[in-house]
């Protein structure tokens, strides 16, 4: 589910103290409730905890982690990294982006798939990986990635 | 949800006590002495010794912020941004225009003119310091240096309307969601700091516009001159109020005249 839904929004806002330091817990507990931080959460998070809508706003738009527009259902994330740019990274990106029909960044028009870029999983020695939903895949191939999907 | 732990450490007896700001620290800037209160910044001791330090974030009403990086110096062989840096202990030796000092500095500017190209002041430092835009960057110039002098004054009246929003390249100063900022009071305090002019508003007598927003003027009720805004003064908690000249005029014949100032 990623529609608005404001109970479950009043939900996750009552879930923690009302203190400026809860902005980031409130916008990771919405972003993981909605795929995506709605501007209607965003308003309502910024009351909440007496902040400036300014302030919430710029935390929104700092962090990766969060998006102001909905992010797929399944989130495919393959890695940049210079380790992983060596071992043919920049195939399996091509390779992923033909399999979804999607551009790095792009989410599906159906809302199921969403595929960004990471600039490094940690995981060099896996060299070439990608993950989804979360769930690293190393050693890939074109082939291997194209699969995952 | 687990309550976070926090370690309280009872003060150290033998702890020196924290110095007053009445203590001197003194060191060298240029090679000149100077001795300041504690705790002042560089760029206000190489102030006091009439030292020019070039700065274009820094604003004296404003917390510095340290983000141009223009004020920077070298203090004991490294750089330092002046403007943050509090002096707290003597023997510093300050360096404000050395070679390493030259060519940051110029690197600064570099990319400062990248987004600013067109601004008096950086065109004056860029024949200085030998600085040109960079066009591998490529362009980038739309008048805004991402200073954050706006941010700040909004901040400092209390408004925040305004932010700086995204990152690296796409940072820009913007009302929340792009839009209008709601919570604008129409102040123009963002406009007035701005160093480069990039934040256009237009004013007449009745009205005032700014970041996409229309504002009704009040009107002095002696002179029909603007004070404010309406929701300015608002904020401000007068609703009605005598523009500058009109209410020094009013006091001083209540000075004149009447029994004593009722103010």
């Amino acid at each position: 589910m990623s529609t608005f839904d404001e109970q479950d929004l009043e939900q996750i806002l009552r879930s923690r103290p009302a203190e400026p330091r809860q902005l980031l817990p409130l916008l990771q507990d919405i972003q993981a409730r909605f795929r995506h931080l709605p501007k209607e959460a965003l308003l309502a998070t910024a009351e909440r905890l007496s902040l400036p809508p300014a302030r919430v706003f710029a935390a929104a738009c700092f962090y990766r982690a969060f998006s102001l527009t909905p992010k797929g259902e399944r989130l495919v994330a393959v890695c940049q990294g210079t380790a992983c740019h060596l071992r043919g990274g920049q195939a399996v990106t091509e390779s992923l982006e033909k399999r979804l029909g999607l551009k790095i960044g792009q989410t599906s028009a159906d809302g199921r798939y969403g595929l960004e870029s990471v600039n490094c999983l940690g995981a060099c020695a896996l060299a070439p990986v990608a993950t989804v939903d979360g769930v690293v895949h190393g050693h890939l191939t074109p082939d291997a990635a194209a699969e995952l999907i | 949800m687990t309550k976070q732990q926090f370690i309280h450490v009872d003060a150290d007896a033998t702890v020196k006590p924290m110095p007053q700001t009445s203590d001197l620290v003194s060191g060298t800037i240029d090679g000149r002495e100077v001795a300041v209160p504690w705790g002042t910044t560089l760029l206000e001791a190489a102030a006091s010794i009439g030292t020019v330090i070039p700065t274009l974030c820094h604003h004296p009403a404003l917390p510095p912020d340290g983000n141009c990086r223009l004020c920077l110096v070298e203090v004991d062989s490294r750089l330092a941004a002046s403007c943050l840096f509090p002096l707290r202990r003597s023997g510093f030796s300050v360096s404000t225009e050395s070679p390493k000092v030259f060519e940051a500095r110029a690197f600064v500017l570099k990319l400062l003119l990248s987004r600013a190209p067109n601004d008096e002041y950086l065109k004056e430092l860029a024949v200085k310091y030998e600085a040109a835009p960079d066009p591998r960057l490529g362009d980038l110039a739309d008048g805004c240096v991402r200073c954050g002098r706006c941010v700040r004054a909004c901040q400092a009246t209390g408004t925040e309307a305004i932010s700086l929003v995204g990152r690296s390249q796409e940072r820009q100063v913007t009302g929340p969601f792009f839009e209008p900022p709601a919570q604008c009071v129409g102040c123009l305090a963002c406009a007035k700091v701005c160093p480069t002019g990039y934040i256009v508003f237009s004013e007449e007598r009745t009205s005032r516009s700014i970041w996409g927003r229309d504002f009704e003027m009040v009107l002095c009720p002696i002179c029909g001159e603007p004070v404010g805004s309406l929701q300015e003064l608002a904020r401000a908690g007068a609703a009605e109020e005598l523009c500058p000249a009109c209410r020094r005029r009013a006091m001083a014949s209540a000075l004149v005249s009447g029994p004593g100032l009722s103010l």
